[in-house]
């Protein structure tokens, strides 16, 4: 009887949402260790550890995006840095170069840390490489303009952070995800879940009483990030309420769906945001709850790209 | 300059699917699977004794402002001086990005396994295509470089679909466009498509 049609789609779902997860998480993770590293005060394991598991995270993201392309050969059109001259346009082209060189200066930046690290330095074969003449010259290197190539990688990942918004803002049919609201909310998620791993991975893997001031930091600008993000998503619940039947059909599919309401607003922002309150406020006599609330928002991060993706409605007049 | 533009005439279209037979034949597209470069919807509307069967055809669209062209990371997608939006299979590495931006669900998948069948469909000596891509429709561009209308237009047996040059003022189809019966699909995009129908849903009598 209608003359229009409503359709979500089926051709990115849950491996694209995975991508945008784990490069966001990835590039915001690298990103933060690195300022704090530069600007708080030296932290040789933090950056040991924020620079492996980041790259290793944009590393997931690339072979979750690689193993669905149609042509596998191809992609070397895209990994060539001058791609940026022939489409300028295309924020994929974009995506791959901030992923590619947050990859470079993320490695560059944790080098002269891995090669005093016994741990590092034991390893078969990355022990050798580090003893290598080529590297030591990167190290050398790296000492001397520190900060130049900790900017280049905090750049980069502030890119790839900023980029995972903007490839879904590109699709114009779709008002879900063609409004001004999408950079912000994924850029935001982004660095609100690289704190949430960061606070796991200070309390969990490499604990340190003398850490407790980095650790609170980190609380204090996750809350921020949560609150800012709950913000934005009210702003999105109005936006799509009205003005478009394509945002007002999304607005259904999401409103009215319990992981999205109670998985993700619900367990991802809401109680997170409560316990790290508390936190923030008063304390907790235990790392559990910290940590727990941590946990909370990295799947929250994932849920949000994953039902942002299924709930984009294509109206169209046929 | 050329500039190519089709009309599609909803009130003559009576969805005989003869447009899409020709098509497929013309450019190999995957139909085993029911991927097709141009669909004809088959569509009941109105209520009560006033129901009745529509059949609207869709293509590309051939937009001047076309968002598959702009998120193409490879460059794949390009735009020809007479306005034709292209796909070169050997530069896309089939990341669905136009899919996506498109809103006229014009793009569709072509993978290994539809080279395999195509092989057996159309034949090993026949089979154009070497590796896959995001396929669409080409307004059958080596048809017009030979002076020829595109498969579907020449097929069309009520005359539903008119295929001319929007710089030629002379053209049937610069003159359905320029008195505004024909009309772009969904405009306000900012797509600027150059594909337009003559609505078949107005009040009659």
């Amino acid at each position: 009887m209608d003359t229009m049609s409503y359709t979500t789609q089926d051709l990115w779902t849950w491996w694209i949402a995975l991508y945008l997860f784990f490069g966001g998480l990835g590039a915001a993770t690298l990103s933060i260790s690195f300022l704090s590293d530069m600007y708080c005060r030296p932290h040789r394991n933090l950056v040991l550890w924020g620079a492996l598991s980041g790259v290793v995270m944009l590393g997931i993201s690339s072979a979750v995006l690689f193993g669905h392309l149609l042509h596998h050969v191809a992609v070397i059109n895209v990994l060539n840095p001058l791609v940026l001259f022939r489409q300028p346009h295309a924020w994929i082209a974009w995506g791959t170069q901030f992923i590619l060189w947050m990859m470079v200066w993320g490695i560059v930046y944790a080098l002269p840390y891995m090669r005093e690290t016994p741990s590092c330095v034991k390893l078969p074969v990355v022990g050798r490489l580090l003893e290598g003449p080529f590297v030591s010259w990167i190290v050398r290197c790296c000492q001397k303009r520190r900060r130049a190539i900790g900017w280049l990688a905090t750049i980069n990942g502030i890119g790839t952070a900023v980029y995972t918004g903007l490839l879904i803002q590109s699709f114009p049919a779709v008002a879900l995800w063609h409004n001004p609201g999408v950079p912000l909310l994924f850029t935001v998620s982004a660095f609100s879940t690289a704190f949430a791993y960061l606070v796991v991975l200070m309390n969990v893997f490499i604990p340190d009483p003398n850490d407790t001031d980095i650790r609170h930091r980190f609380e204090r600008f996750g809350l921020i990030l949560i609150a800012t993000e709950l913000v934005i998503l009210f702003s999105f619940f109005n936006y799509t309420l009205s003005g478009s039947e394509s945002g007002y059909r999304s607005a259904q599919l999401l409103w009215h769906d319990k992981g999205w309401l109670f998985g993700f607003i619900g367990l991802g922002l809401v109680v997170p945001f409560f316990i790290d309150l508390k936190s923030v406020i008063r304390g907790w006599g235990t790392r559990l709850p910290t940590v727990s609330a941590a946990v909370l928002v990295l799947m929250g991060g994932y849920l949000l790209r994953h039902y942002f993706m299924y709930s984009g409605v294509y109206a169209r007049p046929w | 300059m050329t500039r190519y533009a089709m009309v599609i005439d909803l009130n003559t279209c009576v969805g005989c699917n003869a447009c899409m037979a020709a098509c497929a034949m013309e450019n190999q597209t995957p139909v085993w699977k029911n991927k097709w470069r141009t669909y004809v919807h088959d569509k009941e509307i109105g209520v009560t004794d006033q129901v009745r069967r529509r059949f609207f055809p869709r293509l590309c669209n051939h937009c001047s402002n076309p968002p598959c062209l702009t998120v193409c990371p490879t460059g794949a997608t390009s735009q020809r001086a007479d306005g034709i939006v292209l796909v070169d299979p050997n530069l896309c590495m089939g990341c669905r990005a136009c899919a996506m931006a498109c809103p006229y669900d014009a793009r569709y998948e072509v993978t290994y396994a539809d080279i395999d069948a195509g092989r057996e469909f159309y034949g090993e000596e026949e089979l154009q295509r070497q590796s896959p891509s995001m396929d669409k429709c080409s307004f059958c561009a080596h048809r017009l470089d030979k002076g020829m209308k595109p498969a579907c237009v020449e097929t069309c047996v009520g005359s539903a679909r008119m295929f001319g040059d929007l710089d030629e003022p002379n053209d049937p189809v610069t003159q359905l466009v320029a008195s505004g019966i024909a009309q772009p699909l969904m405009p306000y995009l900012g797509t600027r498509p150059n594909v337009y129908y003559i609505d078949d849903t107005k009040r009659k009598g």
